[in-house]
């Protein structure tokens, strides 16, 4: 948290939550981006959840920490534990099963309850290499995005299309929207702030009463 | 053999009652039948009531009454009530700043407690000063001076609740973030550094304060640590078919990561610090990864598979303290941490396991509301009892009658090839001998016998029979001789034409 607020010459931290149905190619999304391989018995890693990724924008080195949640419908109830303090979400449909949209639609609804205009959005038309088996309707899917304030993206992880930008846009944003908040931050709009440097005042009083009787200790150790 | 027979031999005198009644006795009756055990225990117990009788008189003329029945408990709420008083009575005087000398004495009475650290803390103690020693010497004292500020304001102030505590270091994570890059005592520090610098403080806070403020008094830890124990253990049947969990169990290599994986988060409990607490969580979900990949065609395994597998570890592990673990990890550990990074993700997912198993129902593991209640009230048993969840002996046995089997073909195998071998062998040495033969029959061979060596040297017999050796002599004039040295200069042979001349001279 610190450490992206910092700004400057640290690293930005962002956290990114993949949602999605089981089976609309999440994993193999990421695992694209990150090891950039397809279904490949080579990969080096030995679990495909949590993912990092190091980017360099604009002279600006961002850290993306990607999580991966279980798309199962019995764990939807856990969403809200995922999501929370992302600071962006890629909501990922298969282009070929209309469910998997409507779930979409769901996620966003329930983001915006929750996050409000904090997160960034990302939705992904995945698979377009079963083009000819599109059951979402590309102008449908595009119109819906905007709607919400979305960027919508398609993709295909096993023909590497799409995920890279999709991705460096994401970025992009949660960029943009840390340095927003960043003025907003330190000057300390938040009750928690304000609770904090109160109790750093009291802090050093205490340093200060310790100074006097731990010196000698200090000294002699 | 006999003699040990005759020690356990009992005769007849020995089975009857004690009493000499004529009825048989029982050990169970001290010896005695039925009928005078019975008089016999009348007798104890008005014994024993008369005793208690007189206890009683005794205790009423004092003052205290024991009331037998719980005092263990009536112990622990006499503490709770003592305790919740000297809070008021603190946070009064407090106020009134006017504290009265026997809680001074007290407080530093229990200040020197404190004092007489756990080896957890001097151990991590020990390697924060060895780090401390890398930095600069102001740093070094501004970070100790910190530290027991802090430590010194939470030990003091014991009674506040948790969250007050968990606001107290939180705020002290914050500042001490801004005041490593701002302050000019800490200039110079890389990234790396700081970052160390703070996990180190955050090691050692939490390893001293750990007694103060895990599973506080002042919250309901200990309460939900019990509500989830329970609720795991009335889960005991779920097995990872239920969950759809792509485990399988019962490969014997697999079944190794998932023991390794339920120790991992057992052992959470047993770590101080929160990050050594992440740690466990940590090692446990690698090695649910590996027992994964090794369950499905090595392919890394996505959440999907993971969220299922880590409740299945959960339920079969029920974790110590389940609850007061995650509240302390989320209370007091370095939000960053918490925030990104692999430790925070699988503490998430841990997060969610515990809400996954809070509010399971017949619908998440799809099956129906009758068959679930059916489970839980334990009418009926998973149908899968017995290739699902054997019992630790039975898994054994079977991995053992695997090795065996296994054994036993490795056994015969060898068997086998030695058995042919042996056959090899044979018929090699039936060829070799035809060979052999036909080879004699081609060229037959007389067998001369040995020629003995001659040895001319060897005292025979025969040598007597010879003259004796020849005696050299001087015979002639010296010219002769030296004209002779002359000639066997120039040859080998000198001694042959001395000899000869010699000889002719003795023939002379």
């Amino acid at each position: 948290m610190s450490a992206a607020g910092g700004g400057g010459g640290r690293n930005h931290n962002f956290k990114v939550v993949l949602l999605g149905e089981g089976c609309v190619g999440k994993t193999s999304l990421v695992l694209r981006y990150v090891e950039n391989k397809f279904n490949d018995k080579h990969l080096t890693t030995l679990q495909a959840s949590f993912l990092d990724k190091k980017l360099n924008i604009g002279g600006k080195r961002v850290h993306l920490a990607i999580w991966d949640t279980a798309g199962q419908e019995r764990f939807h109830a856990l969403g809200p534990i995922y999501y929370r303090d992302s600071n962006g979400a890629i909501l990922v449909y298969d282009i070929t099963d209309e469910d998997s949209f409507q779930k979409v639609k769901n996620w966003v609804k329930e983001l915006r309850k929750m996050l409000g205009q904090d997160i960034c959005l990302c939705i992904a038309g995945n698979k377009t290499d079963l083009e000819k088996d599109r059951h979402v309707p590309v102008a449908d899917a595009e119109e819906y995005a905007a709607s919400v304030g979305a960027k919508h993206f398609h993709t295909s992880a096993k023909l590497n299309r799409g995920i890279e930008e999709m991705f460096l846009d994401v970025s992009k944003r949660m960029l943009d929207k840390a340095g927003d908040e960043n003025p907003r931050n330190s000057v300390g709009g938040g009750g928690r702030q304000s609770t904090s440097r109160k109790n750093v005042v009291i802090v050093d009083d205490d340093a200060q009463q310790h100074q006097s009787s731990g010196g000698g200790c200090c000294s002699s150790g | 053999m006999s003699q040990g027979h005759k020690r356990f031999h009992i005769n007849e005198q020995e089975l009857l009652c004690k009493n000499g009644c004529g009825f048989y006795g029982n050990p169970a009756w001290q010896g005695f039948c039925s009928k005078c055990w019975r008089e016999e225990y009348q007798k104890a117990k008005n014994a024993q009531l008369q005793i208690d009788e007189q206890n009683k008189m005794m205790k009423q003329k004092t003052p205290v009454g024991a009331e037998g029945k719980a005092p263990s408990f009536s112990k622990f709420e006499e503490k709770k009530k003592r305790e919740s008083d000297k809070r008021t009575h603190t946070v009064k005087s407090l106020f009134r700043k006017s504290s009265s000398k026997d809680i001074a004495a007290e407080q530093v009475a229990k200040r020197e407690a404190m004092k007489r650290l756990s080896s957890e803390s001097q151990q991590v103690g020990e390697g924060f000063a060895d780090f401390l020693r890398n930095l600069s010497k102001p740093a070094a004292l501004d970070v100790s001076k910190h530290i027991r500020a802090l430590i010194e304001k939470i030990q003091q102030n014991p009674d506040v609740t948790v969250d007050e505590h968990s606001e107290i270091i939180q705020d002290f994570y914050q500042s001490m973030g801004d005041r490593l890059q701002t302050h000019p005592v800490y200039k110079g520090l890389t990234h790396t550094t700081s970052d160390k610098l703070m996990d180190y403080m955050e090691k050692y806070i939490m390893t001293r304060l750990y007694r103060a403020v895990f599973c506080s008094m002042w919250s309901d830890d200990e309460e939900q640590d019990l509500i989830i124990q329970k609720r795991i253990r009335s889960l005991h049947w779920v097995s990872e078919q239920n969950l759809e969990a792509s485990i399988s169990v019962n490969e014997p290599s697999v079944r190794a990561l998932v023991d390794s994986a339920i120790t991992d988060i057992i052992e959470m409990d047993s770590k101080r610090a929160p990050q050594d607490k992440l740690a466990s969580v940590v090692r446990c979900s690698n090695h649910i990864f590996e027992a994964l990949k090794a369950s499905q065609n090595n392919e890394p395994a996505s959440a999907d598979d993971f969220l299922p597998a880590l409740i299945y570890i959960v339920l079969q592990a029920n974790p110590p303290r389940l609850q007061s673990n995650i509240k302390y990890i989320t209370r007091f550990s370095n939000p960053s941490r918490l925030m990104s990074g692999e430790a925070g993700y699988y503490f998430t997912n841990l997060c969610c396991v515990v809400a996954f198993i809070e509010n399971l129902n017949a619908e998440s593991l799809n099956m129906t509301p009758e068959e679930f209640e059916g489970y839980m009230s334990g009418k009926l048993v998973p149908r899968d009892s017995k290739e699902g969840h054997i019992c630790e002996g039975l898994r054994l046995m079977y991995q053992n009658l695997a090795n065996l089997s296994e054994l036993r073909q490795r056994h015969e195998k060898v068997m086998a090839e030695a058995m042919q071998l042996q056959q090899e062998i044979v018929e090699f040495k039936e060829n070799f001998k035809k060979e052999i033969q036909s080879v004699l029959t081609k060229n037959p061979w007389t067998i001369k016998p040995r020629k003995t060596k001659v040895d001319l040297d060897a005292e025979s017999p025969a040598t007597d029979m010879l003259p004796p050796p020849l005696i050299p002599q001087i015979v002639g004039e010296p010219m002769v001789v030296q004209h002779d040295q002359s000639n066997a200069n120039s040859t080998d042979m000198t001694t042959e034409p001395h000899v000869t001349v010699t000889d002719t001279a003795v023939e002379e």
